[in-house]
């Protein structure tokens, strides 16, 4: 072996005093993401600075736009004032509700129309037309069907969550191995088994990337179900700050629901970690 | 420049005037005024653009449609319209002190002699023992946004009836179809709101009237006449001759349909017009009444009662609703009309 | 217990895909089906263990299994069909759920079943941290949980290398010595074939027909040994399956 390298070695000195010996070019490398440390906060923290001297020296109107510090100012009314818990305590309760009922309804349909045919016969075209409808259009409604009090700003944020739920398990469904189906039906488990112990797991990746989606949307819908008369929420806070043309307080409600936001990815984040340990 | 980079941010800028002095040298200036279609306080602008007031003073009047007046006003700080007719808001007074707005003359007002603004309850509440405002308190009271005239109305009955403020529960909607909805199926309790919409609602059965806005609050200057602080400062040539053609208009209406000293067939002319813009989307037979009904009047020559103003600034801070700091003066501006 | 395999005949949509099947799985015995792809193999197997039915014949058992059998008939799957968030332990588990197992019954029979097939040390794992012949070796020890009468086998070797094939043979080999199992074995290797079967089936291109049937009278254990008769049986299979399987790779696949 080393006897084989030598001569190849030898031959390949050879062939540098023949003629010129170039390498190969690199050609790889590229596409691929390299994490890149805190540039994420640099970004937002560089944003915020220039929005800052913007308002400062005139050059951003205060009817643009407020200041980053009294966007803060306002908030820190909020928390001096213990209002603050009061918006959020308000708001977390109706997206709680909303959307742990509506993700509830939503996997027993999205269950039903993926493991029954006459379900999905008869639900999904209802699904399907129903989806697209902005529940805010439908406001109205459901002032009558549920009421000034918590009913319709619950059954807001029920019914965004519910269809996008829906859509998520039927499709994780679907997507569950067909061989898995058919090793529980060879080992001659139940019905509920296989549904329990192979389908439901099987869908849970589309049902948590369904939530993500649900999640979002609820919070998009916080602002119009609090439309309705509510005193608390951020959403009532930002719509009376919209009417008070408070823009500082504005912003600061909008900060408010992005934090929320985060927050919940932050959650959906830990819940796929727990749940979906078992993939690479 | 400026312009641009804050264009660029999507919010509004004041290029107001700029467009008008470019073409001053032409036959009319343009202006855009906003209209609410569904309120027929906006009528004076709309007689008067069809009577040629606004014409004989050199103005080429375009109407510009909102659902609210909240948008109104913002549109007017941006300078995409130049002059409308709203309540003084929260959110005008706020962009009165960011140096955006300024009222310059008054419009719909409450007047002892003529039917004026109607304190409403559901029938369920009327049931339930609330016959007086004075029973209102502990019930629940409909407005649109906080820092409303509803808002304020139902605190003045607060006031004046003496229980707090706070025990009156109030619940914004946003709208005006709401709130009426929302009376209606008795899931508020009170409403306060025009004479046209309140006799309407009064004569059915789920809603009961049980006392007048005029009782509580003294010669209320329900709306005003407002325009960019560029067009108020800078520009009084054009404020001057808007409010001219205004003030005929509303001469017009208040003869016509206030004080009724127009012959009907004049009358009936007035109300077509006012049909171009106002209940626009019903047949002329359907929105002739609803045109007519409860008109309230109109300050002649948009004089303005700074006292009512004064009043509802001063409620407005002890609420908290607008920043401390704010002034007659960032709010007023009076070199435009008679003011008492 | 037999499994008698009667005039079985299968259409999928037009197409003929079996016709008139028949052969019986006797007590003990390897049968080996091979045919060239698309011949109705894999069907065939869904058919014997109750997954599909025929449009024609039937599938039959006689004799009982023995009393503690679980699942008489139990299915190895080529793509292991493991549950991805189960461990080992959790998918042999898995099978034993059902049958009112008590907890300590079926803790000793994995502990049982791991230990036969090499896995005592892997109870924790999960599948994506094993290689492809130790999955499949999870998927026997899951089969053997329920004391199988007969093994259904679906080109049980065919996902793994060559190497992991050898070993993952032998272990059956040694399997078969002690269990003393029936399988019906599909597969497309015809070395594993001539290794393992009792019979060998050759399933004529589609529509699948039983073209011949090659007895191999040589005990498991001494086939190692006897490679050039093994050769020379396998040559002789090669033979009559070479045209099927010519005309059958110029054939536009239309059926699943």
């Amino acid at each position: 072996m080393s006897h084989d390298t030598q001569v190849l070695g030898s031959t390949a000195g050879k062939h540098k005093e023949e003629r010129a010996v170039r390498q190969v070019p690199f050609r790889g490398g590229g596409f691929v993401h390299r994490p890149m440390g805190p540039i994420g906060a640099v970004v937002f923290l560089a944003i915020i600075a220039l929005w800052e001297a913007g308002s400062r020296t005139g050059v951003i109107s205060p009817i643009a736009l407020p200041a980053p510090s009294e966007a803060l100012g306002a908030l820190w009314d909020l928390v001096v004032t213990g209002m603050l818990w009061k918006h959020v305590g308000a708001s977390l309760y109706r997206l709680v509700i909303g959307w742990t009922l509506g993700s509830l309804l939503g996997i027993a349909v999205g269950l039903m129309i993926g493991l029954f045919s006459l379900a999905r016969a008869g639900l999904l075209p209802l699904v399907s037309a129903l989806f697209p409808i902005p529940k805010i259009a439908l406001l109205p409604l459901f002032i009558i069907w549920f009421g000034i009090g918590e009913g319709s700003k619950v059954a807001t944020i029920l019914f965004g969550t519910f269809f996008p739920t829906v859509i998520a398990t039927y499709g994780g469904v679907d997507n569950v191995d067909r061989n898995l189906i058919r090793m529980g039906q060879s080992f001659g488990l139940s019905w509920l088994s296989i549904v329990r112990k192979i389908i439901v797991p099987g869908a849970m990746p589309a049902i948590l990337s369904g939530f993500r989606i649900s999640a979002s949307i609820a919070i998009v819908l916080l602002v119009a179900a609090e439309m309705i008369g509510a005193e608390f929420g951020i959403g009532a806070y930002i719509l009376m700050a919209g009417a008070l043309f408070a823009t500082d307080q504005l912003i600061a409600g909008v900060a408010l629901l992005s934090v929320l936001g985060l927050s919940i990815s932050w959650l959906i984040g830990r819940a796929e970690r727990a749940l979906l340990s078992w993939r690479a | 420049m400026l312009a641009i980079s804050r264009r660029t941010f999507g919010a509004m800028v004041m290029v107001g005037s700029l467009g008008f002095m470019a073409c001053e040298a032409g036959a009319a200036d343009a202006i855009n005024v906003g209209i609410i279609p569904s309120l027929t306080s906006h009528s004076p602008s709309i007689i008067a653009e069809a009577q040629g007031y606004f014409e004989d003073e050199g103005l080429d009047v375009e109407f510009v449609s909102f659902q609210a007046a909240q948008p109104m006003a913002v549109a007017i700080a941006s300078g995409d319209v130049d002059f409308g007719l709203t309540a003084i808001s929260g959110g005008l007074i706020s962009l009165a002190d960011k140096g955006a707005v300024k009222v310059i003359g008054g419009a719909l007002m409450e007047d002892p002699e003529v039917e004026g603004q109607k304190i409403l309850v559901s029938k369920a509440a009327y049931d339930e023992g609330v016959t007086t405002p004075a029973d209102l308190a502990g019930r629940t009271f409909g407005i649109t946004t906080a820092g409303s005239s509803f808002h304020y109305m139902a605190h003045k009955i607060a006031d004046k009836e003496g229980f707090e403020r706070s025990e009156i529960s109030l619940k914004p909607l946003q709208k005006v179809p709401a709130i009426i909805a929302s009376l209606k199926s008795g899931q508020i309790d009170a409403w306060a709101i025009v004479p046209n919409l309140a006799n309407s609602l009064s004569a059915g059965e789920e809603v009961v009237e049980i006392g007048e806005v005029s009782d509580y609050i003294d010669s209320y200057q329900v709306t005003t006449v407002f325009t960019s602080t560029e067009n108020a400062e800078n520009n009084p040539d054009l404020v001057e001759r808007f409010l001219a053609g205004l003030s005929k208009g509303i001469d017009d209406y208040n003869a016509a349909l206030v004080d009724k000293t127009m012959s009907e067939e004049e009358t009936a002319g007035i109300v077509e017009m006012i049909h171009q813009y106002i209940y626009a989307d019903q047949p002329l037979d359907k929105a002739d009444p609803r045109i007519r009904a409860g008109a309230m009047r109109i300050s002649p020559n948009a004089a303005l009662s700074l006292a009512s103003v004064e009043d509802q600034l001063g409620w407005f801070k002890s609420e908290g609703l607008v920043p401390e700091g704010v002034t007659m003066d960032v709010l007023v501006n009076t070199d435009y009309v008679e003011t008492h | 217990m037999q499994l008698i395999l009667d005039r079985i005949s299968h259409r999928y949509g037009g197409t003929n895909v079996l016709e008139d099947i028949g052969f019986t799985i006797g007590d003990g015995e390897i049968v080996c089906i091979v045919g060239p792809s698309g011949c109705g193999k894999s069907t065939l197997l869904r058919i014997a263990g109750g997954l599909e039915k025929p449009d024609a014949g039937e599938v039959l058992l006689s004799g009982e299994p023995a009393r503690d059998s679980l699942n008489p008939l139990t299915y190895i799957f080529q793509d292991f069909a493991l549950l991805p968030w189960r461990s080992v332990e959790g998918n042999v588990s898995l099978v034993l759920e059902d049958h009112g197992v008590s907890a300590q019954e079926r803790r000793e029979t994995i502990a049982d079943v791991l230990a036969r097939t090499n896995l005592s040390g892997f109870l924790g794992a999960l599948p994506r941290q094993l290689s492809g012949g130790m999955k499949q070796r999870v998927a026997i020890a899951r089969a053997l949980a329920v004391k199988p009468a007969i093994m259904l086998m679906d080109e049980p070797l065919s996902a793994l290398d060559s190497q992991t094939r050898e070993l993952l043979m032998d272990d059956l080999i040694g399997l078969w010595q002690r269990e003393r199992f029936s399988a019906l074995y599909v597969t497309h290797n015809l070395a594993e074939a001539v290794r393992l079967g009792r019979r060998v089936i050759i399933l004529s291109r589609r529509p699948g027909r039983i073209r011949e049937v090659v007895e191999i009278d040589m005990p498991l254990e001494e086939r190692p040994d006897r490679v050039t008769e093994l050769d020379r049986l396998q040559r002789h299979v090669w033979d009559i399956m070479r045209e099927e399987a010519r005309e059958a790779d110029r054939e536009i696949a239309d059926v699943a």
